[in-house]
């Protein structure tokens, strides 16, 4: 056989090996998104077919008010839950990194809540945040009835829906904090005892030392974070669903809306769009984060 | 193991599974067709369906029925329609018929219906139009049967009553009388805090919007396919609503609904005697059978009485009460395999007495024009009369039946949390909203314009 030949062969092979892969790739993600891009310029409520309509999903997302909303309090979601998820992780990486007994216990405690199903954390959540009988608000009781202060009707105003969703997604960021957790162990601990010896303290080696060494890795669970709390669905649909007497639209964000049109309001075409609208919104955050990160970001060479 | 073995394997294996995996099976091994039934109850409810379709099954021995109760079926009968392999029978919620007739996809029952045995005449007048709206050429057909039942009206506490002085064998029928047995039931506490309530509208809070009719108005208007949320019976009926708001107070009702547990539990605040009065279909009187304060024999000790929800003094009509009148629906969808047989087995379902045990076990009333002496005499909801009374009423009402309503009715629930809390006057959120749900209908009208079926005749 030519050395082409055998070339050939290899490379058939090749193909062969990963054809699993791109079979699946093709089928269940590369044809759905073409076809979802077509579907964003039509009308198609599913049970018929779709009808050519051009740009109008799109203009007609400029002037829809219940999608703005959404979008807004998607945004300040997003703008709540990264810093503070960001925070609470170091802060928890950087002490469970301290040598203390049954440190094995507490990683596992703060792990163990990202292992339960969204839609059961939010159930728990559920009976957790319930106005009168709640932990929370018994708990707040207890420390400062005397004080007169109560806790508030956490899911049934509008107004403490964000928070209470804020909280129940805060408890599961034990992912986060693992992964945080694993950079600390691997700041090397001579650049650590170097800084001490040239006089800084604990605080200024974690600013200093510490927190550069690990940026990249807060990189990437910033990069996560922004993408999931844009796709944030299935803690305020099961919260809403199951609170009868909240406002339904204080617990609705983007990725509420897609549902909403694609499944309930019979306007796939429309919801296509948005679900293209949200991509480029995460493709465009995705690439100023990485634009930002070149001044921010240590990588060791 | 070489890299050819391995990949040999991996070959096999594709092909194998493909040919004798996992399918769904249209043929039994005795030869009989296999229908698909999917409908949406859990619990005694579907086991009360399961006992029908065992029935079907053993009353002949071409066709079996494969029963499967599954959550979001009207999700799912979507997207199997659309992907072309529904099951052969789908039991929906009745406000859908609109969704799926107008797009033809379902199949007219009386296209298969050749018996007439489930001709919509048979059925209590309040229920014929929900079986029944027009197809995509603009003609009315019969795309549904009636599965069971679900009116409403006003469950209260007798004891309640008597304790304040009301007579229980008298329940107020206008909305007047019906305040003020409201304010004389009102219990709170040493510090004010509310204890119990006579009547919240917003509890369970699932028809907020259904108070529109009692004052005489609507909230859709078929004819010209126009939001009318904002006419002034509306207003009146939001206004209505909302002093009950301002009487007990915005924050004192949030934090005294925040103790009221789920609808089917013992922490229900009806069961609970939170709520003297609340509206509901015939259903609470099961979960008042098993979760209701019981004596030592087990026998249910909440004393309950069911009254039509009250009207305006013009509408006070004891033939004719003023109630939503809905239902669970049996469908055909089109693409189907076994149309004739999906069709036979409904007509089994749609006997008599098979319409009567169903509505028995889930304590509705029966949808037919004429019930049993029995069926009524031995029904547990003792208030079963006052439910058969809203479905054969000339002033039932019933879901709109537009495309849009799961949208228009989105918006008339998020409404009805800001009416309570009192975030605006109540005309000038209707006036908002009536915008709004307008604008759903009319992106409804664009979609049948697109495919050349407008209803507004040339309008939108």
């Amino acid at each position: 056989m030519s050395t082409s030949g055998a070339q050939l062969k290899k490379d058939l092979l090749g193909w062969l090996w990963v054809s699993p892969w791109v079979i699946g790739f093709l089928a269940f993600l590369a044809a759905p998104m073409a076809m979802s891009l077509y579907y964003s310029f039509t009308d198609y409520p599913l049970l018929e077919g779709p009808v050519w309509i051009g740009a109008g999903n799109w203009k007609r997302m400029l002037t829809d008010e219940v999608f703005h909303a959404a979008i807004l309090r998607t945004a300040w979601y997003a703008i709540l839950f990264i810093p503070i998820a960001t925070a609470m992780a170091l802060v928890i990486a950087a002490l469970l990194n301290e040598k203390v007994k049954a440190g094995g216990f507490f990683q596992a405690a703060v792990f163990i809540p990202t292992l339960v199903p969204m839609a059961g954390s939010a159930m728990i959540w559920l009976w957790m945040l319930n106005g009168e009988y709640g932990l929370i608000n018994q708990s707040i009781h207890a420390a400062f009835g005397w004080a007169g202060i109560e806790g508030p009707n956490w899911l049934q105003n509008s107004k403490w829906a964000m928070p209470s969703i804020l909280m129940i997604s805060l408890w599961s960021i034990g992912q986060m904090v693992v992964v945080y957790l694993a950079a600390l162990k691997e700041v090397p601990d001579e650049l650590l005892e170097a800084g001490a010896l040239d006089g800084m303290g604990p605080v200024r080696r974690f600013f200093n030392i510490t927190l550069p060494m690990i940026s990249p890795v807060i990189l990437f669970n910033v990069i996560t974070l922004m993408i999931g709390s844009l796709q944030v669905f299935a803690i305020p649909y099961v919260l809403s669903a199951a609170t009868p007497g909240n406002d339904p639209r204080a617990m609705y964000f983007f990725t509420s809306s897609m549902y909403d049109n694609a499944f309930r309001y019979n306007q796939m075409g429309y919801a296509s769009a948005q679900a293209w609208l949200q991509l480029l919104i995460t493709l465009g955050l995705t690439a100023i984060m990485f634009a930002a990160s070149k001044k921010l970001v240590h990588y060791r060479a | 193991m070489t890299r050819r073995s391995a990949l040999a394997a991996m070959v096999l294996g594709g092909v194998g599974f493909a040919t004798f995996g996992p399918r769904g099976a249209k043929e039994d091994p005795s030869g009989r067709v296999v229908l698909d039934y999917w409908e949406k109850w859990t619990g005694h409810e579907a086991a009360a369906m399961k006992k029908i379709v065992d029935a079907f099954n053993q009353s002949q021995d071409r066709i079996v029925v494969r029963y499967l109760t599954t959550a979001g079926i009207d999700q799912k009968t979507l997207i199997t329609i659309a992907a072309g392999d529904p099951p052969d029978v789908v039991g929906l919620w009745a406000y859908l018929v609109p969704v799926f007739a107008e797009s033809d996809s379902l199949i007219p029952l009386d296209e298969l219906d050749t018996k007439g045995e489930v001709r919509v005449e048979r059925y209590a007048t309040g229920f014929r139009e929900l079986m029944t709206h027009r197809d995509s050429k603009g003609q009315t057909r019969q795309w549904a049967t009636m599965n069971t039942g679900g009116t409403l009206a006003v469950y209260y506490n007798k004891a309640h009553f008597r304790e304040v002085g009301l007579d229980p064998e008298k329940p107020p029928r206008t909305i007047e009388e019906f305040d003020a047995a409201h304010r004389k039931l009102v219990k709170r506490d040493a510090d004010g805090s509310l204890t119990r309530a006579g009547f919240m509208h917003i509890e369970p809070g699932w028809w907020s919007w259904i108070w529109v009719f009692q004052f005489g108005g609507g909230v859709y208007d078929a004819a010209s396919d126009r939001s009318i949320i904002g006419a002034p019976e509306a207003v009146a009926a939001y206004e209505w609503m909302q002093s009950y708001s301002k009487e007990l107070g915005v924050d004192a009702t949030k934090k005294f609904r925040a103790g009221f547990g789920n609808y089917d539990s013992p922490l229900n605040a009806f069961l609970t005697g939170r709520l003297s009065m609340v509206i509901q279909g015939p259903w609470l009187a099961n979960v008042i059978n098993a979760h209701g304060p019981k004596d030592v024999n087990g026998k249910p000790l909440l004393d309950y009485g069911v009254m039509p929800a009250p009207v305006i003094p013009s509408l006070v009509d004891p033939r004719n009460p003023v109630g939503l009148v809905e239902g669970d629906v049996l469908v055909i969808p089109k693409g189907c395999k076994h149309p004739k047989e999906a069709m036979e087995f409904i007509a089994f379902t749609q006997r008599q007495e098979h319409v009567e045990a169903l509505s028995l076990a889930h304590y509705k009333s029966s949808t037919l024009a004429v019930s049993s002496e029995k069926f009524l005499r031995e029904h547990p909801n003792t208030g079963v009369r006052v439910f058969d009374a809203v479905a054969q009423s000339a002033l039932g009402f019933r879901y709109p039946r537009t495309q849009a309503w799961t949208q228009f009715k989105d918006e008339l629930d998020g409404m009805a949390q800001r009416m309570w809390s009192l975030e605006q006057p109540a005309k000038d959120m209707l006036a908002t909203v009536q915008a709004r749900t307008q604008s759903y209908l009319d992106r409804a009208e664009q979609q049948r314009n697109l495919r050349g079926r407008s209803i507004r005749g040339g309008r939108a």
